[in-house]
């Protein structure tokens, strides 16, 4: 079982630096929404103390860079049952559930890596100091962030059959669970019914997660600590579930191997 | 090694295998014949424990596949009909991607590639990845990944559609060798039915039902002696001519085929000197297993037609 975890880590890695240009612009892309929203909007509203904005929105940049780069590689899953790899790994003589953890984990480790590296680019940049990248609370705020997105994204997995419809995926998910999430502005103020979507999104308590951590003095966070952990790891272990539950159902009805094979028989 | 009794699959009101039953004992070549859409594929899948059958049991080396599908997994090798390999991923990270997944340790899968890569001549070709070989390459990964975790049963599902005849060769080589030298137990499905001549035992398998089995030499020894093959544009009209037994013949667009058996009166040489001026081709020779599972298929729809 734990030469599983293995396999599947050793492959998710060898791809994620495989692809450089992904890799780049999951560097880049932090970095532009830090600069160009974070200076844009912050020379609208910081009038007394400048950059103070930027500063509040580093905590949801690294969420940022977490939920595309933990997503994306659970999205692979996608291509996984569609190449017939997924199919080969339910023959292995490991449970269902034991697969969707390892891509789970793996998935998890990828996000936080990219964070870490994003976080590197963000000390340089005198965002971030060496105390808190190393201080328990954040690493734990990043590696449970990194795992409900996994998750999230393995749920995603789990619904689609193809990644034909990957921009809708962005649309209805990825960009709604960011925007909706505090990490770009504080989300007890907004109107009752995206409040409540805010507060039924599992980013949303990673997100506050780390602005805990890092403190920049200008956003507080909403959520309580032992409450963001518990729906951070709620989140995780139900979306395990369901997703173990899904696949277990597409394998017993062919399902998987007529999406890898396109022979019905 | 692989008992299974009465074993059904539905999907829906579709019937995709129905009461199948097998016995393949330890070490055999076993080939699971029929042509597309038959319930190969379907039966090989709840063999290899990845479909649970709707009805009827299924034992691999004494375990009850459906009550402990994990355990039976350990003894199973499955190779798909289409690959299902990483193309971006090199032969040597996919091999240890799926040794891993099998549980083998870092240490063990490193040593097990070492012994697998020469059976198909990959040693040079380890690092390529998998996208830029050539299909009869890939195929080779696809089978080697089926026994990263030395199975002793490995399912082979039409292994060699789609390539060239060195590659079919070097299949059914490897095949030949890990019976032998391993007492592995293969089971193939094909609808190429001459390259099932080597199998110990076939079975013949029509709408998820086995409408024949037996040894591949015996059933065609059985079938007959010799099959004469004639090519003409008006075969029905000289088909009429030869007034032959129902059994003896069977038209196949412009071709007749007539066998003669031990027990018939049928002489080929009479019908090659009494059609020789007005056929195309005209050939006599040995049956094989196409020409059994074809008179056995006629013979069904006839009765279905009557």
């Amino acid at each position: 079982m734990l030469a599983a975890i293995r396999a599947v880590l050793v492959r998710e890695l060898i791809k994620m630096f495989r692809q450089k240009s992904r890799l780049l612009s999951a560097m880049v892309r932090p970095l532009i929404w830090l600069f160009v929203i974070g200076g844009g909007i912050g020379s609208l509203i910081d009038s007394a103390t400048p950059g103070q904005y930027q500063r509040d929105i580093v905590p949801g940049i690294i969420g940022m860079t977490i939920l595309f780069g933990s997503m994306l590689s659970s999205l692979s899953t996608v291509y996984d049952k569609e190449s017939g790899i997924m199919r080969m790994m339910i023959v292995a003589p490991i449970p269902t559930y034991w697969i969707v953890a390892c891509k789970m984990l793996a998935s998890t480790v990828a996000g936080s890596v990219q964070a870490a590296l994003v976080c590197v680019l963000l000390l340089l940049l005198g965002f971030l100091s060496p105390a808190i990248m190393l201080n328990p609370s954040f690493l734990l705020a990043v590696g449970l962030t990194a795992l409900a997105c996994a998750a999230l994204g393995m749920v995603t997995s789990a619904l689609s059959d193809s990644l034909d419809n990957f921009a809708s995926i962005m649309n209805f998910v990825i960009f709604p669970v960011f925007f909706l999430s505090g990490a770009l502005y504080p989300v007890r103020d907004l109107p009752a019914p995206l409040l409540l979507v805010s507060r039924l999104n599992p980013f949303s308590y990673g997100v506050d997660l780390m602005k805990r951590a890092v403190d920049s003095g200008g956003m507080a966070s909403d959520f309580g600590v032992a409450l963001s952990v518990g729906v951070l790891v709620g989140f995780s272990l139900l979306a395990l579930v369901f997703s173990s539950w899904r696949l277990h159902q597409e394998a017993r009805q062919a399902r998987l191997f007529n999406l890898a094979g396109g022979r019905s028989r | 090694m692989i008992l299974a009794q009465g074993i059904s699959k539905h999907y829906g009101a579709l019937t995709a295998v129905d009461g199948l039953s097998l016995d393949i004992p330890a070490g055999q070549f076993f080939g699971l014949l029929g042509p597309n859409g038959s319930g190969k594929t379907t039966t090989i899948h709840m063999l290899a424990t990845l479909l649970a059958p709707s009805a009827g049991s299924i034992l691999i080396d004494g375990l009850d596949i459906t009550k402990d599908p994990l355990q039976a997994r350990k003894k199973i090798g499955l190779v798909f009909q289409d690959s299902s390999l990483d193309g971006t991923l090199s032969v040597e990270q996919n091999l240890l991607f799926c040794a891993g997944l099998q549980g083998l340790s870092l240490k063990a899968s490193r040593e097990r590639l070492q012994e697998l890569l020469p059976l198909f001549d990959l040693q040079d070709r380890r690092h390529a990845p998998v996208a830029s070989l050539s299909g009869g390459m890939r195929r080779a990964v696809d089978i080697l990944r089926g026994i990263v975790h030395r199975p002793r049963v490995l399912f082979l599902d039409e292994p060699t559609v789609g390539l060239d005849l060195p590659s079919r060769k070097r299949i059914w080589h490897f095949v030949r060798r890990q019976i032998a030298e391993h007492g592995m137990t293969v089971v193939l499905t094909t609808h190429y039915l001459e390259e099932a001549a080597p199998c110990d035992q076939v079975c013949f398998i029509r709408q998820g039902q086995a409408i024949a089995r037996g040894n591949p030499d015996a059933l065609v020894h059985e079938f007959g002696d010799r099959i004469l093959e004639i090519e003409a544009s008006d075969i029905a009209r000289l088909t009429a001519q030869l007034h032959l037994k129902q059994n003896d013949f069977l038209m196949e667009g412009n071709t007749l085929l007539v066998r003669e058996r031990h027990d018939t009166q049928v002489s080929l040489e009479e019908i090659q000197q009494q059609l020789a001026q007005q056929v195309e081709t005209l050939r006599i020779r040995k049956p094989n297993l196409n020409d059994v599972f074809l008179w056995l298929t006629s013979g069904t729809e006839e009765e279905k037609t009557c």
